[in-house]
């Protein structure tokens, strides 16, 4: 096979004076993100963090394009977003894997758009499981696997579809703190090797400290971005071994998040 | 983003609910089936026991002996088998056309607002009628042949299978479809290989719902105008004042269904392997 070429950087989000409402009961609408911009660069990895109700979901949808922007712009590349689209890929929470189908069964579904003969869309499939630690876990059932791991099958069948944005919305919230860690390595050896730009959701200062280039902070009522942070520290960063800078810039966020509310 | 994590939430919370239920206070060693036939052993020993101790008129409430007595005279005479064929293979159409309309139609009402508007009030309307209900009128359209039974157990499939389905393809978890949609799948592939198995374990839970109520209607439609089947028997047999032979048809229909029941579970657990 020859080398394919290095991939052209790509990826670059654009959100525009995005405003977006939703109608309530009583037909009034409800101001869920007040008009916001901001813009990921090709590769980087960006979080968004705030407590709930200040609209950092609601973002994350719109650029995945479940959510309709109310006015404003979201592009990607160029493009605007007009619906779900496979070069936005998206990470839940809830890791929404199906559970009718085998961990390669669910990779291999993301992988059906290339249009591939059954047997290489299987050995695609368990590449990328052992990309994400899951050697041999191919033929298991979603309900025969633990959170941590079904995350890993959610992020593998994410990236088969080879997105040039990766939604996370606070994917390892229902995990364990030592699952968790180990996640978060997964998460960036991943994004070293792709360079996906990442659009991170989270309410764990910590998280977004580990993993970001930039962390917008986000207040509710209506949901907005109060604070922007570039994080320098060099990677590999460790939550048990922090610098000054990661207090200090830890120390704001939290000072933000409690003025947030 | 609360309702999302919520909704995942339920069949965990589910299964910690049907562990945690206690055991029910039956030896472990006794297999289901040999709990089953002790069960029902003990059972015609207290009906034995009733009907000779002269409390009941056996005329009106035959002995176990008398009732089994008259099954073999049925089966002597060749209708017991004829009326279980007659009888199976009414239910057996009646099912097919009343499941595969109810599946069809449950899924295009769940998935798309046009059908969804149009048949919903229709099926509030038509639910409360009941099968027995229709005999006249599906003698009046169809005649009293088979077409009359297959209609009347094929509406009442039709209906228990068409709520089933729809509440299950209604009721799909938002994240399967934007997960679908966001890996690049079109309408065509989310219906086949997202909705359909989303909804199965409702289709099924109204397919086995469906497999009871054929037995229901089947009594109601050979109840009026059959010269067989297992309905048409019990009825004959009032007629001819056999308890017995009356008897023997109601234990038939209930071992029938309860066998059927088993069986569908059996393969339904294979089917949808992932829910258990």
């Amino acid at each position: 096979m020859a080398a394919s070429p290095a991939p052209v950087p790509s990826g670059r989000v654009r959100v525009d004076g995005v405003a977006i409402r939703f109608p309530s009961s009583g037909g009034r609408q409800v101001d869920a993100l007040a008009p916001t911009g901001l813009v990921l660069e090709p590769g980087s990895f960006t979080a968004l963090i705030g407590p709930s109700g200040c609209g950092k979901s609601t973002l994350l949808n719109a650029v995945a394009g479940f959510v309709p922007v109310s006015s404003g712009r979201i592009d990607v590349d160029g493009k605007a977003v007009s619906g779900p689209d496979p070069e936005v890929g998206v990470v839940f929470q809830q890791y929404a894997l199906f559970p009718w189908l085998t961990a390669a069964q669910n990779v291999g579904f993301a992988l059906k758009r290339f249009g591939l003969a059954n047997a290489e869309r299987r050995s695609r499939a368990l590449a990328h499981l052992a990309e994400v630690g899951l050697e041999g876990r191919g033929d298991l059932y979603p309900g025969q696997l633990s959170g941590g791991m079904k995350q890993r099958v959610a992020l593998a069948r994410t990236l088969a579809s080879r997105p040039k944005v990766l939604l996370m919305d606070e994917p390892f919230g229902a995990l364990d703190a030592q699952t968790r860690v180990s996640m978060h390595e997964l998460l960036l050896g991943v994004w070293e090797a792709h360079r996906t730009t990442v659009l991170f959701v989270t309410h764990d200062v910590d998280e977004a400290l580990v993993l970001s280039d930039r962390i917008h902070v986000m207040s509710a009522g209506p949901g907005r971005i109060v604070e922007t942070l570039d994080i320098e520290s060099p990677r590999p960063r460790r939550v048990d071994d922090v610098d000054a800078t990661y207090l200090e810039n830890r120390n704001r966020i939290m000072r933000r998040l409690r003025h947030a509310r | 983003m609360t309702v999302s994590s919520r909704d995942a939430s339920v069949p965990e919370a589910n299964k910690a609910a049907r562990s945690s239920l206690p055991a029910l206070a039956a030896p472990a060693w006794l297999g289901p089936g040999l709990r089953a036939g002790l069960a029902i052993l003990g059972f015609a020993g207290l009906w034995t026991l009733v009907t000779v101790s002269g409390l009941v008129n056996r005329e009106l409430f035959p002995s176990p002996a008398m009732v089994w007595a008259a099954a073999v005279e049925l089966g002597e005479e060749g209708a017991l088998g004829s009326d279980l064929a007659a009888s199976l293979g009414r239910a057996a159409i009646g099912f097919a056309l009343g499941s595969a309309a109810g599946v069809m139609v449950g899924l295009l009402t769940a998935r798309t607002r046009l059908f969804s508007a149009a048949l919903t009030p229709l099926l509030t309307l038509l639910r409360p009628i009941p099968a027995i209900a229709l005999v006249p009128l599906a003698i009046v359209w169809f005649g009293v042949g088979e077409g009359s039974k297959y209609f009347v157990i094929a509406y009442t499939v039709f209906l228990a299978v068409w709520l089933n389905t729809h509440h299950g393809a209604a009721g799909i978890a938002g994240t399967y479809i934007r997960a679908s949609r966001s890996l690049g799948a079109g309408t065509r592939r989310e219906f086949f290989e997202v909705v359909l198995p989303a909804a199965a374990p409702h289709i099924v839970a109204g397919l086995r719902m469906g497999a009871a109520l054929a037995f229901l209607s089947l009594v109601a439609a050979e109840l009026s105008g059959a010269s067989s089947g297992i309905g048409y028997r019990i009825q004959e047999s009032r007629q001819f004042f056999r308890t017995d032979r009356l008897f023997v048809g109601l234990i038939e229909l209930g071992a029938l269904g309860a066998l059927l029941d088993v069986l569908f579970v059996a393969v339904s657990r294979r089917v949808i392997h992932w829910e258990h």
